[in-house]
């Protein structure tokens, strides 16, 4: 995965340098990735024990809106109160999220709906609340503050990236340290061997959704730092994306293993991918069909590695595993445009 | 309570048109203005679309599968096959252009086929792969221009109703299109249960593992199972362009869930093996008749969106918790009672 992050970067830095590796390009980035990363290790986390999370787009979303009416509330009568009250306006749009998540946690694990549907289903619910709610329309206005951490950088690395790597360390250390990330990982492994070894599925799973509604709470108001703005709509592409990004980091969609890392990196690679395809002047709809391309060759590259294991591990002893095929996927990819 | 049982069907398509009769009974009721051939028809004419997409829908759930690309692949191939027309041979004969899209749906659905079949992956992520795929080719390399105009012999489709009268409240007549989904979803319900294929399909809905062992080819069933997906979801797209009398590539993509809901509302099990066209029939009905009537009622448009993926919850959730205590039945069959009651729900 590092290999295919300096990979791409390499390729996009050769082809168009002068805008490419401009300041301004690399600081965006390094802006633009920690909200998608950070709904990438949402779904990570859903789909460690085997489910799939369609609702985060619309949770963030729904936070999100829920900042800018607070805090346009507030400031229509007063605006210095309103920025004094940042905090809990803040808390409060990611305890929407919160909020979201544990109605999805309840479908899933207390009412025992498939993941698919019934994030499905809340994600539609979520889109609609938010559009009536909003009147369809993009709503202006957040705390200033919260722009302003948007725009901080400790030297050349933007305040929000740091934000970024601080909660992908807090996931994974949980995932690796924690007594309950072991259970998230041995439910996705092995559903029926988790409930045989004493292992709750309903508070996992409710723990998970939870957590995964968290995330994108804090997603939904890391939006407002780069755009004081909020709309239903918003990032609506960021399905695919996220999933995207969790399967080429690794993430095995039928659950039992993901890495954080290797979310983070391909996170990277992505935003690199996508700034890249602007720097070389290609549609979003070219960015589109990469990203498919890319979803469906590295899940065929993961088959058939795992094919050529099966039959090495048949007719000689264990060997070491062979390296993930990422790199190759999106060198193809990048090669083509 | 047998004969209650009986009533419910083995999908639940007797709980179904029990809500749907209810509905159209307290609508008409409510305003004598819904209970006309009009309305029927106007209801018919909203739900071709969503009905050709069920019955594709419907082969794939059956399957032990998702599919959230047939939109896609309907507005790619009917704007394909349609813009051609339109750039380079506006005289095409219907027939030729119908045919040219049904060719590339079903291209279309080969790739999605040949992808989740060779390699076993995820169905889901796969045609979320796809779609974001297809919409992205379609753009940049077919384009993007609305047309106003469809080519004269298509426009001329669009006109056609096989039945027109006047009532007292004015016109009905029923469109063209409303006849091929019928006969569609006639076509669906025969491959289903009558036919081999049909019965492959269920088999490996069930537990593909068995369906292999015990001989069906899976492999080449999904493959062409996703062809004829690929294809219905073609004939959607013309249909949609025909009675709408434009060719907008921003159509249809987006939509997916209400359609799915529908299928699982109709009794489908999301895990495979089960469902019904009877009930996908329904299920479109139902939730037509609901938005309908939701417009009726003055209930802003803006909610629909959130009542669809509240009847998804709700739709879905009664099917899990009676999943769970059939689940819990069987465990107890040693019970005379609880046998008889697996016998009941068989039949």
């Amino acid at each position: 995965m590092v290999i295919a992050v300096l990979l791409v970067f390499s390729i996009f830095a050769t082809l168009n340098p002068r805008v490419f590796l401009s300041p301004i390009n690399l600081q965006n980035m390094g802006v633009a990735a920690p909200e998608i990363g950070i709904l990438a290790i949402a779904m990570m986390l859903a789909m460690l024990t085997g489910g799939i999370d369609l609702s985060l787009v619309a949770i963030a979303n729904l936070s999100a809106i829920t900042v800018v009416m607070l805090y346009s509330a507030v400031a229509s009568t007063d605006q210095a109160l309103a920025e004094s009250l940042t905090i809990p306006i803040l808390l409060a749009g990611i305890a929407m999220g919160v909020a979201c998540g544990v109605l999805n946690g309840v479908l899933v694990s207390g009412v025992g709906i498939t993941p698919i549907l019934a994030t499905l289903g809340t994600m539609q619910i979520l889109n609609g609340i938010a559009i009536v709610v909003t009147g369809g329309s993009t709503l202006y206005g957040a705390p200033q503050a919260l722009t302003d951490f948007g725009r901080t950088a400790i030297g050349p690395v933007p305040l929000l990236f740091v934000v970024f790597i601080v909660i992908a360390v807090v996931v994974a250390l949980f995932i690796s340290k924690t007594p309950l990330g072991r259970k998230i990982q041995l439910q996705g492994a092995n559903p029926v061997a988790a409930r045989f070894s004493g292992i709750s599925g309903r508070t996992v799973l409710m723990s998970t959704y939870t957590m995964g509604g968290t995330l994108a709470g804090i997603a939904g108001v890391l939006f407002l730092t780069r755009n004081p703005t909020a709309s239903a709509d918003y990032g609506s592409s960021y399905v695919l994306l996220v999933i995207v990004i969790a399967v080429l980091g690794g993430t095995n969609p039928n659950g039992g293993f993901a890495s954080v890392a290797g979310v983070v990196l391909a996170t990277m690679a992505l935003q690199i991918v996508s700034s890249g395809f602007t720097a070389i002047r290609l549609s979003s709809y070219e960015y589109a069909i990469a990203q498919g391309v890319i979803l469906i060759g590295v899940m065929i590259l993961d088959y058939l590695s795992a094919q050529r294991r099966l039959r090495k591990s048949r007719g000689a002893p264990p060997r070491v595993p062979t390296p993930p095929p990422t790199p190759l996927a999106v060198t193809k990819d990048s090669e083509q445009s | 309570m047998d004969t209650l049982r009986r009533l419910r069907g083995p999908n639940n398509e007797g709980i179904l048109a029990l809500v749907l009769l209810s509905l159209f009974v307290t609508m008409s009721t409510l305003s004598p203005a819904f209970f006309t051939v009009g309305t029927a028809f106007s209801i018919l004419r909203s739900a071709t679309v969503p009905l050709i997409f069920a019955l594709a829908v419907l082969i794939v759930i059956v399957s032990g599968g998702i599919d959230v690309s047939f939109a896609a692949v309907a507005i790619f191939s009917a704007y394909t096959a349609v813009s051609f027309a339109i750039t380079t041979a506006p005289e095409l004969p219907a027939l030729v252009i119908i045919a040219l899209a049904l060719a590339i749906g079903a291209v279309l659905g080969l790739i999605n086929g040949v992808v989740i079949a060779r390699y076993r992956l995820p169905t889901l992520i796969v045609t979320l792969g796809t779609q974001g795929l297809f919409v992205g080719v379609m753009y940049t390399y077919i384009g993007a221009t609305y047309y106003a105009q469809l080519p004269p012999s298509l426009a001329a489709l669009s006109s056609l109703s096989v039945l027109d009268f006047r009532t007292e409240t004015g016109r009905a007549s029923l469109h063209v299109m409303a006849v091929v989904a019928i006969g569609l979803s006639v076509l669906v319900w025969w491959m289903l249960t009558k036919t081999m294929f049909g019965r492959s399909l269920y088999a490996i809905g069930g537990d593909a593992e068995a369906a292999r062992r015990a001989g069906f080819r899976v492999m080449r069933t999904q493959i062409l199972m996703y062809v004829l997906v690929g294809v219905l979801a073609a004939i959607a797209g013309i249909a949609h362009m025909v009675m709408g009398r434009s060719a907008n590539p921003q159509d249809l993509v987006g939509n997916e869930l209400d359609i799915i809901a529908a299928v699982v509302l109709g009794g489908a099990s999301i895990f495979g093996g089960r469902g019904s066209v009877l009930g996908t029939v329904m299920g479109v009905l139902l939730i037509q008749v609901i938005n309908n009537s939701l417009l009726l009622a003055g209930v802003p448009s803006a909610w629909l969106r959130a009542a669809v993926g509240f009847l998804l919850i709700v739709g879905v959730g009664v099917q899990a918790v009676t999943a769970r205590k059939k689940a819990r039945r069987v465990h107890t069959l040693d019970e005379p009672k609880a046998e008889h009651v697996v016998k009941g729900g068989a039949s």
